[in-house]
């Protein structure tokens, strides 16, 4: 008997001989896959709508999320869940408040996603809460101010500062807002040159944009836009437009721009928390709870360890003179610098640090520059 | 009361179109049109001082609070400055030591030992700095005569503990900080007017003649509505009467649960702000919110002596007659057992799984044979004869199924049954995320509605077409003499009618089914019209006139309400609501299976547009019909 002798023809033929039954293979193949999901998908259909059949005639309504679905009371949670989350609150036109609390709250204190001292769920986003005298003023700065800047040892004086987006957590230039408000005040009254208002027009209303945009809850300043961007420059309307708004601006003055400050790394980058700690972060999370005292110090030791034994006092940046928050190079306008760090502010500011009372200065009116 | 509303109502329309045309120049610059400047509120900025005390120096902040650990509670004291800046409530011009102590705020750190108490007297001073009085207590009076007087409130229990903290006052179970709502749902014009549009107006009203245009017309406008939406008012019932606790306290059934699931709560969770909400109904029209009473009552608005007046109040169904007080608003099926509406809703149930659960299993079998490749006995020769068929211009002409005329009809049908759905169903689950969605796409509640309507109303008149044209067919079969010169029975004829199901149908079935079970070997041949398709077209008939009948009555409920009682409505709502969920699961379930995704059609069968069927199809399902007329043409199985 002689072997069968292996060709490239008798290969070629197994070959084709094997794609042609996988092809078969296939053809019959797919009609009964698609017949078995559809089989499955008319099933659950089936199911779906005998269970609300049968649900409807035995179980009792209960009350839509879009009614109670919204905070009862003022419980933590709040500060870790976004507005979107209560069903209730995004479905009514002027959602009910937590009874216990009158005042509206339309807008939410959003997280913030890059601070790793509160996303790693270790600290609240407010966490002070302590010194009854100054806890709320400290939490007041949190939305505006990363927890680093006080609580990070450095040897920096005044402080390596920098700005951080809170949509991406990277470094960017200061909030438009701040630009702004410098450039109204730049602005000569008489000027009269067609395209050097024109051009101061434009940046403007480049300026009001990225400043409303990063307020997306301020409405009113919006329409101030949208007005602005319609006035012709040099006109009656123009001139009273820039006189109201330069006394609107400093009403959103409020914190809120977007951005946060925070220590500026040697590379630039915002630090957003301890380097090389997620290891230390995570253990003490998991076991934190069952170490023995002397052990969870040392975990927390290597969980902060940039931490400052004291924070900074609120005195060391309110002040006029070698504040530690370099304001002017933050990009802080002369005129809202002159607000942080007034002497009368300096000393309310004083009196709270040292947990004081003293009595509300009425004078004040740092909501409005004029 | 209604009268004074629609003067002012007048007088506001009237000063905005003026101060719209006086604003026109300026909203007109560099031709950006006015409207495009269209604020979401009208609310403005004002010379009026809205912080006379500085408080929001730093309360303007929105991190200012903190967590108490001893109650784990958070405690948040921002105060929103657009509120005053804006004047967007009624309370903007008011300073916050017109509510809190003076002397407890004006320290730092404050020292509040003093809950606000909201029926003290406030000093109100207008921008012409006339002083005026103004006090809550009253309300606080009429409220203690109500179902909600100050000692049921006290004794409130609530889940997870009470909801004020000691001493708050008791305003707060139904009050937060009160906002103008957008006056453009009852003034269109006002949507004209923007921010700047009252600059002009301070020119002379900030100085010469003190008043705060901007404040008062927001105020008025905003009253001229409820002061808040119906979605919201279920809201603030909630708070109590869907609290578990306070619902057993008070042997009271969740009231707000069973109101969403009657139109009302439908239409309000559909953001529908024209429907009725609880105020609605349980307070007299033109009377005080706060003299709410218990249906026990009978000056109560909900007693039964008053009730049919609150339906038919002027903003609600003034036409209709008496009866309609015997509907019940707040009708929850499960828990209304034994009742005709209970039975009627579980009478639709039963005769659901009766008619869609076999052709459910029928489906279902077919598609196991699908799975386990199953095949007619001799297929592949009914398929050569339906080719050779098919291949004879007379021969495709007899095996097209439908006419265009029949196809027509079916493309009515189904845009209208789509649209019907599509407009009826987000009433049926208003609850349903996807509900709103869809309202919206359709431009609101209101125009959905319409579109329901109308589309009922082309169903109703095609099917009605239809029923005329089946019995002309009808007659003209029955008068029509046979060749032996003797006429038919009419009940012969109405069963040779083609879509009639007859004994011998319900015996194909019987086969078919048997044949799907592995209980019989050859699979049941059908003519032109299969028993699936003649039950699916004779239950467009029964749902048709159902869904028709019952329609009609609730779109014109007032008239309906002077034929029948209330109770009646509800029963043809429940029959409306059960039928359309039964057709609804049908057609999309099995019909959409038959004519778009089953193999032999997908990815639509040709049926739909041309009345020819696919010749698989043919073969397996109508192979009577392609014998039929394959002997009529003289071509045998034995020449294919």
């Amino acid at each position: 008997m002689t072997k069968p002798k292996f060709t490239i023809h008798s290969l070629v033929d197994l070959v084709w001989r094997g794609l042609r039954g996988t092809a078969r293979m296939i053809r019959v193949a797919i009609p009964r896959l698609y017949g078995l999901a559809l089989l499955l998908f008319i099933c659950w259909l089936t199911f779906l709508s005998i269970r609300y059949l049968v649900r409807s005639l035995l179980v009792p309504s209960q009350t839509p999320e879009q009614i109670v679905g919204i905070p009862r009371r003022m419980e933590p949670e709040l500060l870790t869940t976004e507005r979107a989350d209560w069903k209730a609150i995004t479905a009514a036109e002027t959602p009910r408040m937590p009874p216990a609390h009158y005042h509206r709250v339309d807008s939410w204190i959003d997280p913030d996603r890059f601070n790793d001292c509160s996303r790693s769920g270790c600290h609240g986003p407010l966490p002070h809460a302590k010194n009854k005298a100054v806890r709320a003023f400290l939490n007041m700065h949190a939305t505006s101010i990363h927890c680093g800047v006080c609580h990070m040892e450095t040897d920096d004086h005044p402080l390596r500062m920098t700005w951080y987006d809170l949509d991406t957590g990277s470094a960017q230039q200061p909030p438009a807002i701040l630009t702004l408000y410098e450039r109204l005040h730049d602005i000569k009254p008489d000027e009269k040159d067609a395209d050097v208002l024109k051009q101061q027009h434009r940046e403007l209303v480049a300026l009001m944009q990225r400043t409303a945009k990063d307020m997306p809850e301020a409405k009113a300043l919006r329409q101030l836009v949208e007005h602005f961007e319609a006035v012709r420059p040099g006109s009656r309307t123009y001139d009273r437009l820039l006189e109201e708004t330069r006394a609107i601006i400093p009403r959103y003055f409020r914190g809120e721009y977007g951005a946060k400050l925070a220590l500026k790394a040697e590379d630039g980058a915002p630090m957003l928390g301890h380097p090389d700690t997620t290891e230390a972060v995570a253990k003490f999370l998991a076991e934190g709870d069952q170490l023995a005292l002397d052990d969870r110090e040392q975990l927390l030791a290597k969980v902060h360890l940039l931490r400052r034994a004291q924070a900074y006092t609120c005195t060391e940046c309110h002040r006029a003179d070698a504040s530690l928050v370099p304001l002017a190079q933050l990009g802080y306008p002369p005129a809202r610098i002159e607000a942080l760090s007034d002497p009368i502010v300096f000393e309310m500011i004083e009196n709270i640090d040292a947990g004081r009372s003293f009595e509300m200065p009425q004078f004040l009116a740092p909501t409005s520059d004029d | 009361m209604i009268l004074k509303t629609e003067v002012l109502q007048k007088r506001i329309r009237y000063l905005v179109r003026t101060l719209c045309t006086l604003a026109a120049p300026i909203l007109r610059l560099r031709n950006v049109p006015a409207l495009s400047l269209i604020a979401l509120s009208f609310c403005v900025a004002s010379a009026y001082a809205d912080d006379p005390d500085n408080c929001l120096m730093c309360h303007q902040y929105r991190g200012l609070g903190r967590v108490d650990q001893e109650t784990d509670e958070f405690k948040l004291y921002f105060v929103d400055p657009e509120y005053g800046h804006h004047a967007k409530g009624p309370h903007a011009r008011l300073a916050c030591t017109d509510c809190h102590v003076a002397s407890e705020v004006s320290v730092v750190p404050h020292q509040p030992t003093t809950p606000v108490n909201c029926t003290q007297t406030c000093h109100l001073s207008d921008p012409g700095g006339l002083e005026r009085i103004f006090s809550h207590e009253a309300s606080a009076r009429w409220l203690d005569d109500s179902a909600h007087s100050s000692e049921v409130l006290r004794q409130l229990n609530f889940t997870g503990g009470p909801l004020l903290h000691e001493g708050q006052s008791n305003c707060l179970y139904c009050h937060d900080e009160p906002l103008f709502r957008d006056p453009v749902a009852v003034i269109p014009e006002m949507s004209r007017l923007n921010e700047r549009t009252f600059d002009r107006c301070d020119s002379c009203h900030s100085q010469s003649v003190p008043v705060d245009v901007r404040y008062y017309i927001n105020h008025i406008a905003s009253r001229l509505q409820p002061a808040r939406g119906s979605l919201d008012m279920a809201q603030v019932c909630a708070v109590c009467h869907s609290d578990p606790l306070v619902n057993e306290q008070h042997d009271m059934s969740d009231a707000v649960a069973s109101f969403v699931r009657s139109f009302h709560g439908k239409a309000a969770l559909l953001g529908d702000n024209s429907t009725a909400d609880c105020l609605s109904c349980h307070v007299m029209p033109g009377e005080n919110a706060h003299l709410m009473l218990g249906p026990d009552n009978p000056n109560s608005s909900v007693n039964v002596a008053h009730v049919a007046d609150s339906c038919r109040s002027v903003q609600c169904h003034p036409g209709a007659d008496l009866q309609i007080a015997s509907t019940a608003v707040h009708l929850d099926i499960p828990t209304a057992g034994g009742s005709a509406e209970f039975l009627l809703a579980a009478f639709f149930i039963i005769a659901t799984l009766l008619t869609f659960g076999p052709a459910a299993l029928l489906v279902l079998l077919d598609l196991v044979q699908i799975i386990i490749g199953r095949g007619h006995h001799d297929a592949d020769e009914e398929k050569a004869l339906a080719r050779r068929v098919l291949a004879t211009p007379e021969g495709r002409r007899k095996l097209t199924r439908f006419t265009v005329k029949q196809r027509v009809e079916h493309w009515l049908l189904a845009i209208s049954f789509t649209l019907l759905v599509l407009t009826g169903f987000p009433m049926k689950f208003a609850d349903r995320d996807w509900a709103s969605a869809l309202i919206n796409m359709f431009g609101g509640l209101s125009l959905a509605r319409h579109i329901h309507h109308w589309s009922g109303v082309v169903l109703i008149v095609g099917f009605a077409q239809h029923v005329v044209v089946v019995l002309l067919d009808f007659w003209r079969k029955w008068r029509t003499p046979r060749p032996d010169g003797t006429r038919p029975g009419a009940w012969q004829t109405w069963n040779d009618l083609p879509m009639w199901i007859t004994v011998e149908d319900a015996k194909k079935t019987l086969h078919l089914l048997l044949y799907l079970l592995f209980l019989k070997k050859e699979r049941p041949t059908f003519g032109r019209f299969s028993p699936t398709e003649k039950f699916e077209y004779l239950g467009v008939f029964w749902g048709t006139v159902l869904l028709g009948i019952t329609g009609i009555l609730l779109w014109g409920m007032q008239l309906s309400s002077q034929f029948f009682s209330g109770r009646a409505l509800n029963l043809a709502t429940i029959a409306h609501t059960y039928e359309a969920f039964l057709a609804v699961i049908h057609v999309g379930i099995l019909h959409i299976y038959n004519v778009v995704f089953a193999p032999k059609v997908f990815p639509l069968s040709r049926a739909t547009l041309s009345g020819e069927t696919p010749v698989d199809k043919l073969a397996e399902e109508h192979s009577e019909l392609v014998d039929e007329v394959a002997s009529e043409l003289g071509i045998t199985k034995a020449a294919t």
